[in-house]
């Protein structure tokens, strides 16, 4: 057939849309693909914090509150993102969708948790673009803070899936989110520093918002009291298995439950 | 119709692929189903059918392993394996949710994935539910029916041996309607099982092999549909709609008149044949000054076989 008439034939066939459209075989790409679709929503997603670390980091704010603030930030973005997603999920019935697939819960919460933590490490990323374009920092500290702002936002994510096994209500959901990460906050020093000894000390020493605090404090110029690149390194490997392992185990909690 | 690369030799031929015995399941407002028993075999389709808060969905989530029953046993292809049977069987529940940003194509491939359903299969579903042409837009887009039709056509995808259905035709137009008809009944010849719920019995009467009634959460009756239907020969169903108090009291005392009940606005009655039926009825409606407004005869169903057994209209 000559290349004339192959475009004829190409012609001649029903237009149907959608053909070549890429087809998300896995729960995380259907939920990411979802996400990227709902443009508007996205570019606000990704702008918000970059509203918050542009004028911290351009008019000088002292480390201490700036790293408390970005701290705070990477914590909500984590918490919220999940746990108000998986509710309002369970609340159309997407739960119950997926909970009848032949797919380990496991699996299910950690696809669901993956997609949306994938975004948050976008907005982390971008958090710490603003910083090391202004700030020049030293490359490691600025690396390992990097994998902790991710592992804290595993962590954040793991606690709004727990939080999500709980509650079928955005807005209860919310709610339950401030009670259990004002606290985890506190704990953290993010308020108050953390004090060198006692229980206070050892607390902190398990939350990865208090090495985040510390590695956005380095970053923008302070000096907390301790921590090293390579105890940052640990932390944060540590913690995201924390937290991967938390999630796996809470998919079958999310799905057990029915709204 | 299309078929799956799985194979039903595998599965248990001459035992239910879905057996419930004496299960329950209740709610802490003592709301809720059961206990019922019933067996869903290779060809069959089985109706459950009641009016809303009758337990229907209750008892559909527990068939459908998604809701743990609080008592009895249930067992899938002959294991009360969940798990396993979560790889045999295929869920319509009455939400449509789908991640509404991406178009039937791509919420299809992953169900399709999920469910190990061969990717030639995933077209011809869509253009067996007639939503091919729509495929690439995002379902946000599409009308509530033609969501329903996609949510079906990722049930149907592959010939899932075990399919449960919620409500089957909620939102699906007269066409809609027949397809679903046609298709679950293509389903039963091919030997695969079907479990449904919904009030629409002239749905039901084109499709069911067996139907459960249930009330109030109890299962008031479990039989195959033909014996249902045979045990109305010789009646007719009266459709009466009037202005005025209701006539119930005075209709249900006409010789012949074997139920009566208050239904879509007007009277739903039941009564054996026989001549003069119906001038008695009227003159019955005469003495009570009331308006009539329309009246209609035909032959009985599914909701008169209801109305028999409880004295009660299925569609309030």
């Amino acid at each position: 057939m000559t290349e004339r008439g192959e475009v004829a034939l190409q012609r001649a066939q029903p237009k149907v849309a959608g053909l070549t459209q890429p087809r998300p075989a896995h729960l995380w790409q259907l939920e990411l693909r979802g996400t990227v679709a709902r443009r508007r929503a996205l570019v606000i997603k990704l702008a918000f914090p970059l509203v918050l670390v542009i004028p911290l980091v351009t008019t000088g704010a002292p480390p201490f509150f700036a790293g408390m603030l970005l701290t705070v930030l990477i914590a909500m973005v984590g918490t919220v993102g999940t746990g108000v997603t998986i509710t309002r999920a369970r609340g159309a019935g997407w739960l119950d969708r997926l909970a009848v697939l032949p797919l380990p819960a496991w699996r299910v919460g950690l696809e669901l948790f993956f997609a949306g933590w994938l975004v948050d490490a976008v907005q982390a990323t971008l958090v710490l673009l603003v910083i090391a374009i202004a700030e020049r920092p030293d490359p490691a500290t600025l690396g390992t803070t990097w994998l902790l702002a991710l592992a804290a936002l595993a962590f954040s994510g793991a606690i709004g899936l727990g939080i999500a096994a709980l509650t079928d209500h955005p807005g209860e959901a919310m709610l339950y989110l401030v009670v259990v990460l004002a606290p985890l906050l506190f704990l953290s020093g993010l308020f108050t520093g953390v004090p060198a000894e006692g229980v206070r000390y050892w607390v902190a020493q398990i939350l990865p918002f208090s090495y985040l605090d510390e590695g956005f404090q380095l970053l923008l110029g302070g000096n907390p009291p301790y921590g090293s690149p390579l105890s940052f390194l640990i932390a944060a490997f540590i913690f995201l298995g924390v937290a991967l392992t938390a999630t796996a185990a809470l998919g079958r909690a999310i799905l057990a439950r029915t709204a | 119709m299309a078929r799956s690369s799985s194979s039903l030799s595998d599965l248990p031929l001459t035992e239910p692929w879905l057996l419930a015995t004496g299960l329950s399941r209740r709610y802490r407002n003592g709301r809720g189903v059961g206990p019922v028993s019933l067996a869903v075999g290779p060809g069959e389709v089985q109706a459950l059918v009641g009016p809303n808060g009758s337990g229907k969905t209750t008892l559909l989530r527990c068939l459908a392993t998604r809701t743990q029953p609080s008592s009895g046993d249930l067992t899938w292809f002959g294991a009360p394996d969940r798990k396993l049977a979560r790889a045999k069987l295929a869920v319509v529940f009455d939400a449509t949710a789908h991640v509404d940003e991406l178009s039937a194509r791509q919420n299809l491939a992953f169900f399709g994935t999920a469910r190990q359903v061969a990717s030639e299969l995933w077209e011809p579903a869509l253009e067996a539910a007639a939503v091919a042409e729509l495929g690439g837009d995002p379902l946000a887009r599409l009308s509530y029916g033609m969501r329903r039709r996609v949510l079906l056509a990722e049930a149907l995808v592959g010939d899932p041996p075990l399919l449960l259905l919620d409500e089957p035709t909620l939102g699906l137009d007269v066409s809609g309607c027949q397809w679903l008809a046609e298709t679950l009944r293509a389903r039963a010849q091919l030997g695969l099982a079907t479990c449904i719920s919904t009030n629409d019995t002239d749905f039901v009467e084109q499709v069911a092999t067996r139907v459960c009634f249930l009330v109030d959460g109890e299962a008031i009756r479990d039989a195959p549909l033909s014996d249902l239907l045979a045990e109305l020969g010789g009646t007719r169903e009266i459709q009466l709609s009037y202005r005025g108090p209701s006539p119930l009291a005075s209709v249900i005392a006409v010789p012949g008149v074997e139920q009566a009940a208050e239904a879509d606005g007007g009277l739903l009655i039941l009564a054996r044949q026989r001549d003069g039926l119906i001038p008695e009825i009227l003159a019955t409606l005469g003495d009570l000054d009331l308006h009539l407004v329309d009246l209609k005869v035909r032959d009985p169903g599914l909701a008169d076989c209801f109305l028999r057994l409880t004295g009660r209209a299925l569609h309030d």
